[in-house]
């Protein structure tokens, strides 16, 4: 009878745990998936099953299409720029640089405590075309005018470049602290080699955080396509959908038109291409860097 | 190696001027993210007309703290900080709760399923409340916890990611002290809180800090449960604030976001230390 209760103490430990992931991740995927099979919004408020109706709507509409375009935009302009301007300042700040240092990493670091709502104000701010230093100081290079976030070209970079001010001093610090874990013999063993900075930036610095670079860009790819803050506080999806985002347009359909098929449509579409692109860089990492878990 | 010419690297280093090309950049990289927050600091201070200058101004005429006083009599701030710590030490206490036993039992105990269990947790931290907010508003709805701020912290509850950390920390502990304490008749419950969660206590208090970061920044969540200022948290606030003042009173929504920043931002410049230690610790290891 002990040995009974024994045997069953891990699963009643896990429990709590396994009751809210189930409450709240894993069932509403699969509620999504059952509920994008029908027709249930303002004009049938009741759910009428409509098979791939939802599905086939989404796929040739032109707003979606958009909107999945400025979503990769989005992912692939904003990972790359945030992951290099992270890893340049966390080589540079991985020096000995006195007391100048801690002031310098807090600079780059404060905006993580920013919530993006925030963040988002401060960059409406900055990016006025009349009153903003953006301009002001573009100015001074030459640059005419540019009305950012009421230019159909331009609303888009403009929250990108709100994006990467918030996101790039995170991974900074992790980073800093992969670059931490390199021993200091090799870099000693390269001096002895007569390695300059940059040989030792290619053959020992940059192979030896390839397993950071891993972890950042799988944490990049989940949160910015998660991208939503920005856009509410900044544009509302506007100009003319060109800033209009994945989330922005689950947002939209569940909470501004009220249809709920159409919105969980999307929430399984979103999902699914979630996890193929996380399993795909898993797979292709994994035969390029050894790490551990 | 002394007759070789000095590649230009080597001549910077030679005269010193590597660690100077190295500041001066530094310094341009961290001017120019410290901006944002500075001018918007700056125009929180200043008179509503001040701010239609032809060339922007840092400094402003006169220090006008009025404008703080302005934004809390026009958006109930006061309420909003409120809700937020309930929602924030609301949300992590139950995390650590689940997420100390999860963790127990993943780096601890050998039991039937264990791997498969523990990947549903991994799979959690790659599905990101963000995507479900849809079918999570529903069920809420029908829990009849529309507006409440229980329902702003339940999907938080468990943590796959804290899950994981408390597993790596307390798998770190070596057996021997597991004996040790077995000999002294302290085992499965005991032994976890007297001895894994005392020395688990940095991967705790980094967990703790990366919670109550994320949480106080929450939106979109909090933006669709909530609908009355009585129950809402900080950013939603501001949002509102801001859609509600949409005119061009640039200080009052500079003093509003400053307001909303502010608590955060004076605790981590005076725990600056301790905020990097645990972003940094927590970063690796997760």
């Amino acid at each position: 009878m002990r040995r009974n209760l024994r045997a069953l103490t891990p699963y009643v430990y896990l429990v709590p745990s396994l009751v809210l992931l189930g409450a709240f991740t894993y069932y509403p995927i699969l509620r999504s998936l059952y509920v994008s099979f029908f027709d249930w919004n303002l004009f049938s408020p009741r759910p009428v099953y409509a098979g791939l109706a939802n599905y086939r709507y989404l796929l040739q509409d032109p707003t979606f299409h958009l909107v999945l375009r400025n979503t990769l935009v989005y992912v692939a302009v904003t990972i790359p720029v945030t992951m290099a301007l992270a890893l340049i300042t966390a080589v540079l700040l991985n020096e000995r640089l006195g007391w100048l240092r801690d002031v310098y990493r807090v600079a780059a670091f404060y905006p993580t405590m920013v919530p993006m709502a925030a963040a988002g104000m401060l960059w409406v701010l900055l990016l006025n075309p009349s009153i903003g230093l953006v301009n002001h100081y573009l100015g001074y290079l030459g640059v005419r005018r540019i009305d950012w976030l009421y230019d159909m070209n331009w609303a888009l970079p403009a929250i990108m470049l709100a994006s990467v001010w918030k996101n790039y001093g995170y991974f900074m610090l992790i980073y800093l602290a992969g670059l931490q874990n390199i021993p200091s013999s090799l870099y000693e063993a390269a001096d002895i080699e007569g390695a300059g900075f940059w040989h030792k930036l290619r053959y020992v610095t940059l192979p030896l955080v390839a397993p950071t670079t891993v972890f950042v860009f799988v944490v990049a790819i989940i949160s910015s396509f998660q991208v939503f803050d920005l856009v509410y506080v900044m544009t509302q999806g506007g100009p003319g959908d060109r800033t209009n985002v994945l989330v922005y347009f689950i947002y939209q359909y569940a909470f501004r038109f009220g249809d709920w098929g159409m919105a969980s449509a999307l929430t399984v579409l979103f999902v699914a291409g979630l996890l193929v692109v996380i399993l795909l860089v898993m797979r292709m990492v994994e035969r390029r860097v050894h790490y551990e878990v | 190696m002394r007759s070789r010419t000095p590649t230009p690297s080597q001549l910077l280093q030679r005269l010193g001027l590597n660690k100077l090309l190295i500041h001066l950049i530094l310094m341009m990289v961290a001017g120019v993210t410290a901006m944002p927050y500075l001018f918007a600091l700056s125009t929180s201070l200043k008179h509503r007309t001040e701010v239609f200058t032809p060339v922007p101004q840092w400094i402003p005429s006169s220090l006008r703290f009025a404008n703080y006083a302005d934004a809390m009599a026009i958006a109930p701030f006061g309420t909003y900080f409120i809700n937020t710590v309930i929602v924030v030490l609301g949300i992590l206490a139950v995390q650590l709760v689940t997420a100390t036993l999860a963790g127990y039992v993943f780096a601890r105990l050998r039991f039937r399923g264990s791997s498969l269990l523990f990947g549903l947790f991994l799979i959690q931290m790659m599905l990101p409340v963000h995507a479900v907010i849809v079918p999570n508003y529903l069920t809420i709805k029908e829990l009849g916890l529309l507006d409440t701020r229980v329902a702003m912290m339940m999907p938080f509850w468990a943590s796959g990611y804290a899950t994981f950390l408390l597993r790596q920390a307390f798998r770190q502990i070596p057996q021997d002290f597991e004996d040790a304490a077995l000999i002294d008749g302290c085992s499965g419950p005991r032994f976890l809180w007297s001895v894994l969660i005392p020395l688990a206590k940095p991967t705790i208090i980094a967990f703790s800090l990366i919670s109550i970061v994320t949480h106080w920044n929450d939106f979109l969540w909090p933006l669709i449960v909530t609908d009355s200022p009585q129950v809402r948290t900080l950013t939603i606030g501001l949002a509102m604030f801001v859609q509600q003042e949409s005119g061009a009173d640039w200080p009052l929504l500079m003093a509003g976001t400053i307001l909303v920043t502010a608590p955060l931002m004076v605790l981590f410049l005076i725990y600056q230390r301790k905020f990097v230690e645990s972003f940094m610790h927590a970063g690796v290891k997760g």
